[in-house]
């Protein structure tokens, strides 16, 4: 039981990474980074469970999904100035843009 | 009494320090006034807090379990070195009124000084070993500012780079030193290093000692770190006065002679000691005799007497020491502030350009040559109780070859310091515009330095029972009166020999060339800094060309970052298996 | 605990990263945004069964609704450019390094505790309010910052002046203070890209 859980958050936690290492466009970075703010939140939940302090568990996850939000939100907003301002969303030319 | 106390002794130069930040646009006479007022009321502080010196933390702030507590201990040294530090600052201060009349961003320059004396009161009379550390760079901070005051001079700014990151480097050390102390025995506080150094296993109580001793040997400017001092010059002379004679390279000395209980045990340590102090006083004296840059052969001639005290602190003679710094921060400010009021009037800082400055600035001269009396250590000056009673300590414990060094170098003391006299008060006279006289509020700081230098030694007794509880207690020092050991020892007399075979050497230089053309060699390696300088280039070029080459590895690339973190995370984890 | 709600557990589980691998795959951005919402709805399941209510109702309304309407406004306004472009870091190391970081990580937490017995505990909104009163006052300080980041990805009119402001400032002769920082960027240029 708890096993298939810490699978699936690990599994979670991989393909996110592996998004990281691979997608060259800002708005999928962001996305990738919500899978593994996800595994976060599920993995507070999980730990709350096995460690028996339940709510603590549950609050801080709370606490992920808020924070989760709120990066997606500020990391749309600069992908989105990104995009105005130099004209591409690839992060390999933005790294060689000037200002 | 004293929780108050020690606290206003901090609080009254930073509040000091951000009001005149605050007023910084007002009118320049405004700041003067703030600055010096806000000074003066430091150093009634620290003077009042010598009568309240105790063992016990006068003031505690609790940070909980990480952090431990954060105290402030106004024992004796504390007291002693804190009082040192805001009488001399606020003599600069008052000094800076004539000195710096004119000079732009007048709020940032007396924001740092103020902030730099607090600081340095701070880091004396720290409790905590973690406290004493943040003290300890915040001084750094402030003096790399203060150094880099004149921030379109490439010259300043470089000098103020060289200081930081040649103070940061003794940083490391103490960090080092103050981390291994908490984890091996759970407290930072000082006490409990000093009680508890015993209990240490040897090793790491030798890395606690060594590190300490590269944190002071860098803030203190000894061989090999002593390349930062000279370039430190580009600062302001009050400035220079204050680093240079009463607060930073102080810090050096202070840390020794506080944890020299602890480590005198440690094998090898009083022997390195000794020799980085001896090293450094040659060294020193050698360069400032070849030197013609009137700032930097008081650098040297600093650099120098730190190699004293540190020589004193390897002997054993920790009061000693610290008399010596006490004089020697008395005659240092005034030889400072007195070739301020030189530069001040001359506009340059070389010795071969000026000369028989003396008929038209007698005040100047007459307190100069008084400085100049105690650096070399000619009776009654301060500078004579103390460069005796180092010597004849020297004699008696320490080492015969450390002690015919030390020896010799008090007459090449002698030597460089009367060639300075010569080269800028005396001599074929100076061509230039007709000069003044020092103005007032020069003159009021010189003339307390000068009566300092004259009277302060009478206070040996009553500083010897300051130090006692806080120094005595571990080491034990010769009882009986001070002055009276100094007069009694037939060292002193042969001492004295010495340094009248440095005069005389200035004196009949005209037939001494035969012997000077022979030694042109070591004058040579003095004058290119005996190699420290290229080693310095050396590291930056090396530290630069690794930093050249790293940075192919900063692609800017996300996805690459991404393989950086992924790569901690497994570096990480494989610790975590292969460490249980 | 039967096999029934194994396998039903063992369902979510696979659906929830089933969909994570299609955010990963999905060519277009639009795509990839609903299927995240997919992974986020699965997520929620897991909590709810997990007995977590009140997380999985806000992650559902939050994680599938809130963030998946965000992020199809801001592709609509950035574009959704179908990026079929090679990545910079080759795959094959890509895949080495993290089926070895998951093999570590596996073997450091498998096989996990089986939930252990219940500590007595306070109700969860008592945690939440007193027991992490501080991570609640962190947390509206972060809204605080959405709400600004919300601004700015609103903020189109203001940020076209600002263009045409530097567009102005462009078309001067750069001032010659610049040149060291130009002269980073042509280093950096020079890399093949």
């Amino acid at each position: 039981m708890t096993t298939v859980l810490v699978v699936g958050v690990f599994g979670l936690v991989a393909i996110g990474l592996y998004g990281l290492l691979i997608v060259r466009n800002l708005i999928k970075i962001v996305i990738a980074l919500q899978l593994l703010t996800k595994a976060a939140a599920l993995a507070m939940v999980v730990a709350g469970q096995v460690s028996g302090q339940v709510n603590l568990g549950q609050s801080l996850a709370l606490t992920v999904i808020v924070a989760d939000t709120i990066v997606a939100v500020v990391g749309l907003a600069l992908a989105v100035q990104v995009r105005r301002r130099f004209g591409t969303l690839d992060v390999r030319q933005l790294s060689t843009q000037k200002r | 009494m004293a929780g108050a106390l020690s606290l206003l002794v901090i609080l009254f130069p930073w509040t000091g320090a951000v009001i005149v930040a605050l007023a910084a646009r007002r009118n320049p006479r405004w700041l003067h006034l703030l600055a010096a007022v806000f000074a003066a009321a430091a150093a009634a502080a620290g003077l009042g807090l010598l009568f309240y010196t105790g063992d016990a933390p006068a003031v505690t702030l609790s940070l909980g379990g990480a952090f431990g507590d954060f105290t402030l201990v106004p024992d004796g040294l504390g007291a002693f070195l804190a009082a040192v530090a805001v009488v001399i600052g606020s003599l600069a201060v008052i000094f800076s009124a004539d000195y710096m009349r004119g000079e732009a961003q007048l709020g940032r320059y007396y924001f740092l000084v103020l902030l730099f004396i607090g600081s340095m009161c701070g880091l004396v009379l720290s409790g905590s070993l973690l406290l004493m550390f943040i003290f300890w760079e915040m001084t750094a901070l402030c003096s790399y500012a203060l150094i880099s005051f004149y921030n379109d001079d490439p010259k300043a700014v470089a000098g103020g780079i060289k200081a930081l990151v040649i103070t940061q480097f003794g940083g490391v050390g103490l960090m080092i030193g103050v981390l291994v102390t908490r984890a091996a025995l759970g407290s930072d506080s000082v006490s409990a290093l000093l009680n508890g150094a015993d209990s240490l296993p040897p090793e790491l109580l030798s890395l606690i000692a060594f590190g300490f001793l590269i944190a002071a040997a860098a803030k203190s400017a000894q061989v090999p770190f002593h390349t930062w001092l000279p370039g430190a010059m580009e600062a302001p002379t009050p400035v220079s006065a204050l680093i240079h004679a009463a607060t930073m390279v102080n810090a050096g000395v202070y840390l020794l002679a506080r944890f020299y209980p602890a480590f005198a045990g440690v094998p090898g340590w009083t022997t390195a000691v000794v020799a980085v102090g001896m090293l450094t006083a040659l060294m020193g004296a050698l360069m400032a005799l070849t030197s013609d840059d009137l700032k930097r052969v008081l650098a040297y001639s600093t650099i120098s007497q730190l190699g004293y005290m540190f020589y004193a602190i390897g002997v054993g003679a920790v009061f000693a020491s610290q008399f010596h710094l006490l004089s020697h921060a008395v005659f240092k400010a005034l030889l400072f502030l007195g070739a301020g009021a030189v530069i001040h009037a001359v506009g340059t800082r070389d010795m071969r350009q000026m000369g028989g400055l003396g008929s038209q600035m007698p005040f100047v001269r007459g307190v100069f040559i008084i400085g100049v009396w105690a650096l070399v250590g000619l009776p009654f000056a301060n500078g004579f109780w103390s460069k005796e009673l180092i010597l004849e300590a020297g004699l008696a414990d320490g080492p015969a070859w450390a002690y015919i060094v030390m020896l010799a170098v008090a007459g090449l003391t002698a030597l460089y310091s009367f060639r300075m006299v010569w080269m800028v008060f005396f001599g074929k006279a100076w061509t230039g515009r007709r000069l003044h006289d020092a103005p007032a509020a020069m003159r009021g700081s010189l003339g307390l330095l000068a009566v300092g230098t004259l009277t302060i030694w009478l206070l040996a007794e009553p500083f010897k029972n300051l130090l006692a509880s806080s120094l005595l207690r571990h080491i034990g020092e010769a009882e009986g009166s001070v002055l009276l050991a100094v007069l009694t020892n037939p060292a002193t007399l042969l001492a004295l020999g010495v340094i009248a075979a440095g005069l005389a050497a200035w004196w009949w230089r005209e037939s001494l060339t035969g012997v000077a053309n022979r030694l042109r060699f070591i004058a040579q390696a003095a004058q290119a800094d005996f190699g420290f300088e290229w080693l310095n280039r050396q590291v930056v070029i090396v530290t630069h060309r690794t930093a050249m080459t790293l940075r192919t590895t900063q692609t800017g690339q996300l996805n690459w970052n991404a393989v950086g973190i992924v790569g901690g995370l497994v570096i990480v984890l494989l610790v975590l298996i292969v460490g249980g | 605990m039967g096999v029934k709600s194994l396998m039903l557990e063992i369902a979510l589980v696979f659906g929830m990263l089933l969909c994570a691998v299609m955010v990963i795959r999905a060519g277009r951005l639009l795509a990839a945004a609903l299927w995240l919402a997919g992974v986020s709805v699965f997520t929620a399941m897991l909590l709810y069964r997990l007995g977590a209510i009140e997380v999985a109702v806000i992650e559902l309304s939050v994680g599938a609704g809130l963030v998946t309407v965000l992020f199809v406004f801001a592709i609509s306004v950035a574009g959704d450019q179908g990026m079929k472009v090679p990545s910079s870091v080759p795959k094959p190391l890509a895949w080495g390094l993290l089926a070895f970081a998951l093999v570590l990580l596996l073997y450091l937490t498998l096989p996990p505790p089986e939930v252990s017995a219940m500590r007595a505990e306070a109700a969860f909104t008592e945690t939440l309010w007193q027991g992490r009163a501080l991570d609640v006052l962190v947390q509206i300080v972060m809204i605080f910052s959405g709400v600004l980041g919300f601004v700015g990805l609103l903020s189109e009119s203001k940020s076209e002046q600002m263009a045409a402001v530097v567009a102005l400032a462009e078309a001067e002769p750069e001032p010659p203070a610049e040149a060291a920082v130009t002269e980073a960027d042509a280093l950096l240029e020079q890399e093949p890209v």
